[in-house]
């Protein structure tokens, strides 16, 4: 049994004729079932809870990556595979799980390529793809084990779990976070001196001399330090495409 | 084995030299290191040493490239290359050693392995060799010593 979940941004005008091409190839498909439209005045996570009750097997979420972003971590925890039509601007996380965009991505749905994939937990939050740190002062504490210190110049810390950082594609499915941290050196008259350093981690704990935003790129959406960053191996079922990037 | 090192998949860390590490930092992968780590480094792969590195740490690895410098104790399964750059400041134990025309090594050296050891003869439990008795050459002197001379 399919569940669809529309973003908001859908009801605009522009969006209706791909909506239309959409519907009409899950229907050919015989995988068409009950549509729900996001908006702010709904509660998603009551609206799922009681789907999933009733029997849902399959939510498909159409829409781009923030979308995915914001039902990932709502859906995270029941046991349901997780299938996405990419429509809109923003795919990258379409892009890496090779699923082409609209219409096209219905023929991977039926085809259930199902893998198990990882997620990232930030502070009992979940997300696919990556977050990011940017500042001085630093401290990471990784596996418990040792402490990255980052005092000078401006770094950026991305820590990704599904992504294509830096030409490095991070794997879902290794049960690793993985940790980019670019050092920039602003010069004057002179080009400004980047350096990069890698590492692959299961749990990070950020802290900072001062409080430090941390940006979630899933869903733009910003926490605090100090906070606990942790891998949850296999967590997700979700529909993948052959050209996938893992 | 060490002539590039951009980041791929097998190189599991890269430590920049805007970082420093403190603790012990143990890997199964490729380890490249340019910038400061203070503890114990283990790998059951390869590490590199950039030159500008410095390490306070006991290092463990299967193979190892040194260019930068080492403050404790060097334990390489294989090969260890130290470099012109290079500087180790405590004991190494290697399989292979290479060191380059300027580099810098205090410490205590051991190569190769235990099995390489070969063994050392017992001379004491061996009978001593009674050289003229034993020697046919000299068996056959005596009988012509013997032998009584003909009379013509």
């Amino acid at each position: 049994m399919y569940y669809y979940l529309y973003d908001s941004k859908l009801n605009d005008k522009k969006y209706n004729n791909i909506i239309a091409q959409i519907e009409t190839r899950l229907t050919d498909l015989g995988i068409n079932g009950k549509i729900n439209r996001l908006s702010f005045l709904k509660n998603i996570n009551q609206i799922l809870t009681e789907e999933v009750k009733r029997g849902v097997k399959t939510i498909i979420i159409v829409g781009d990556d923030k979308t995915v972003g914001q039902v990932i971590n709502l859906i995270a925890d029941f046991n349901i595979t997780v299938g996405i039509i990419p429509i809109g601007p923003d795919n990258n996380i379409a892009k890496l799980l090779g699923l082409p965009m609209e219409a096209a991505a219905c023929d991977i749905l039926a085809s259930r390529i199902i893998k198990k994939i990882d997620l990232g937990r930030i502070n009992n939050y979940y997300f696919l793809t990556s977050l990011e740190i940017g500042g001085r002062n630093i401290t990471l504490d990784c596996d418990k084990n040792y402490l990255i210190n980052l005092v000078d110049g401006n770094n950026i810390i991305n820590i990704s779990n599904l992504n294509n950082c830096y030409n490095i594609i991070s794997s879902p499915i290794d049960g690793k976070l993985d940790v980019f941290i670019e050092n920039v050196q602003k010069k004057i008259f002179r080009k400004n001196k980047s350096t990069l350093s890698y590492f692959k981690n299961n749990t990070i704990y950020v802290t900072g001399d001062k409080t430090i935003p941390i940006f979630l790129s899933d869903e733009r959406k910003i926490i605090k330090t100090p906070a606990n960053i942790t891998i949850v191996p296999k967590k997700l079922k979700l529909i993948v495409g052959k050209k996938r990037y893992f | 084995m060490f002539k590039e090192t951009p980041i791929t998949n097998e190189t599991e860390t890269v430590i920049g030299p805007s970082v420093k590490v403190e603790g012990d930092f143990v890997t199964e992968g490729n380890v490249i290191v340019e910038g400061m780590i203070c503890g114990t480094i283990k790998t059951s792969r390869n590490l590199k040493v950039g030159p500008k590195s410095k390490i306070f740490a006991n290092v463990f690895a299967e193979n190892a490239l040194i260019s930068g410098e080492i403050q404790g104790n060097v334990k390489v399964n294989d090969r260890l290359e130290i470099t012109s750059t290079g500087k180790i400041f405590g004991d190494i134990k290697v399989g292979t050693l290479i060191v380059a025309a300027g580099s810098i090594l205090t410490g205590k050296c051991q190569m190769g392995t235990a099995k390489e050891k070969s063994l050392k003869p017992d001379f004491s439990k061996q009978g001593k060799i009674d050289l003229k008795s034993e020697l046919p050459a000299n068996k056959e002197l005596e009988k012509i010593e013997n032998k009584p001379l003909k009379k013509k």
